[in-house]
Order: structure tokens, then C-alpha cells, then sequence
């Protein structure tokens, strides 16, 4: 029995240590905030993983539409892409601009496919299938204190589809090809936007 | 005073669900809208365009499209070149009388 009552006393003042040695730290300032600053390899590696196991739990049950690849969604999706997206997400032919620059965790270059950006897309139906559904709800939702806005509000369901369609063809996409799928032109109504 | 303060909150919300639903509108970005490059098409590799590519065939969508807007806006052009010549010929016409 005085095992137990140790042990118990130990984990007290274990946690009690750690709360106050946490809260310390927290209002000590000390933590680097700028974006400047990168995050150190453990607080990288948690805020990924929570990230990346949220995401993967919200999406799990969202339904991708059978049409993705019609030309329709192409054209409605690309023009938003390009008014929404490419200043941080880029386009082909470019590699930087002032936002993958100064923002942090810099946006992924989605002009690259999947493996080259960070995420590893195995090629499989089944791993697309997720890959498009976390595409499709990071969208929608956004992700917090990464300057990912979420345009669920301001955008329906099919609209953010039309922009998931264009991003799976994105990375195979010439500068020439870019700019005809996403030049609203004077009829870009006629495309269903 | 009540019927005011309930009256007062319903036309603000329902002013707020009316904006709300105008949100980013892609009319908005027309004024800045750039023209799809057609000519570019020429000078891609035709050997490696498939037909049965979604992206070949947005592509072909997108300049189908302009060029009928080309074509519409040529028309409009005549027509209303044609219209001015036949009036300014009226008019000439009547100045012969």
C-alpha cells in the first residue's frame, strides 16, 4: 500500500509541477510568436498531427460528387482558383510570392502534385477519394492560425467542388493551359458560376 | 414598444441573411477579367491533345465561347455599322430632296 500512495503522490506533484511550469512559461512570454520564427521540431510535429487527424475525422464522411471531372467544373473552378487561391497557392510558371514567403507554415504550392507538396498521395482510388474529400473540407472550413480562410460562408457546396475538380488537374497544367481554363472572360455566367 | 424593438431586430436580421447571401459574387471579379488566350492553343503540341480530356475540352469550351463573343460582338459591330450607313444614306438621301 505505500507503493500506491507514493505513485499517487508522485503523479500529484508531477502534474502540479507541469501545470505550473506550463503556466509559467505561457505567461512569460518567451515563446517566439513571429512568423518569422519557425516552431521547434515538437510543437511542429504536435500541431501537424492534430491538424492532420482533425481534418481526416471531419472529412471521413463527406460524399465526392461522380462528375468531378467534367469540363464544367474545370472552367467554374478554375476561375475562382485564381481569384481565391493562386496568390498564396500559386500558379504554373511561378514558385513564390510574398505570401509563401512570409507566411508560416507557408502554403502548400498546389501546382506540385501531392508527394512534392507534403501530402503523400499513393496514386490508389481509395487515397484520392481521401485526398479530395480533405481538400474539399479544408475549403469549406479553413484551418485555424494557418491563414487558411474558410470560404464555406461566402461559397455553396457545388462552388467549392468546382475548385476541388481544377485542383486535381492543376499540377499537370501549363502556364498557357492556366490561363485559358481560368480567364472569366466576358461569359463566364455561360460556365455555370 | 415592444412590436418596435421586434420589428426593429427582424429587419436587421433579414438585412443580414440578404447581404450574407451576396457574398463574393463572381460578378465582382468581371471588371478586372482577363480574356482567355485562344492563340496559345496553336501553338501547343497537337500530337499529345487527347480529345476525351476534361481539360482539352474545357479548354475548347472556354475558347468556343470567346470566340462566339468575338463573333457576336463582330456582328453587333456591323450590324450597328450597317444601320448607321443606311441612316446616314437616308438622311443623305433626303438632303437630295
Amino acid at each position: 500500500m505505500p507503493t500506491l500512495t507514493t505513485f499517487i503522490k508522485s503523479l500529484v506533484i508531477t502534474t502540479v509541477i507541469a501545470l505550473v511550469g506550463g503556466g509559467l512559461f505561457l505567461y512569460s512570454g518567451l515563446y517566439p510568436m513571429g512568423a518569422d520564427a519557425p516552431h521547434n521540431r515538437l510543437t511542429y510535429w504536435l500541431l501537424e498531427t492534430l491538424r492532420e487527424r482533425s481534418v481526416a475525422r471531419a472529412a471521413s464522411d463527406i460524399k465526392v460528387p461522380g462528375d468531378l471531372n467534367a469540363p464544367e467544373r474545370l472552367l467554374a473552378g478554375g476561375a475562382d482558383y485564381n481569384d481565391m487561391c493562386a496568390g498564396c497557392h500559386l500558379k504554373p510558371g511561378k514558385t513564390e510570392s510574398d505570401f509563401t514567403l512570409g507566411l508560416y507554415p507557408a502554403p502548400p504550392n498546389l501546382t506540385l502534385a501531392g508527394d512534392e507538396h507534403g501530402h503523400e498521395h499513393t496514386g490508389d482510388t481509395e487515397n484520392d477519394d481521401e485526398a479530395i474529400k480533405r481538400q474539399f473540407w479544408i475549403i469549406k472550413h479553413g484551418i485555424k492560425a494557418s491563414g487558411m480562410p474558410a470560404w464555406g460562408p461566402g461559397h455553396d457546396d457545388e462552388r467549392i467542388w468546382n475548385m476541388v475538380a481544377f485542383l486535381k488537374r492543376l499540377p499537370e497544367l501549363s502556364p498557357d493551359q492556366y490561363q485559358i481554363l481560368t480567364a472569366r472572360g466576358q461569359d463566364s455566367e455561360g460556365h455555370g458560376h | 414598444m415592444n412590436m418596435k424593438t421586434l420589428a426593429t431586430v427582424i429587419v436587421f436580421s433579414t438585412l443580414g441573411i440578404a447581404l450574407s447571401a451576396q457574398a463574393h459574387d463572381p460578378k465582382e471579379h468581371m471588371k478586372d477579367a482577363e480574356k482567355p488566350d485562344c492563340a496559345a492553343m496553336k501553338n501547343m503540341d497537337h500530337s499529345k491533345m487527347d480529345m476525351n480530356d476534361p481539360v482539352m475540352q474545357a479548354m475548347m469550351k472556354q475558347c468556343m465561347n470567346d470566340t462566339h463573343n468575338n463573333d457576336s460582338e463582330k456582328d453587333q459591330a456591323q450590324a450597328d455599322h450597317q444601320a448607321s450607313e443606311e441612316s446616314s444614306g437616308d438622311q443623305h438621301s433626303e438632303h437630295q430632296h
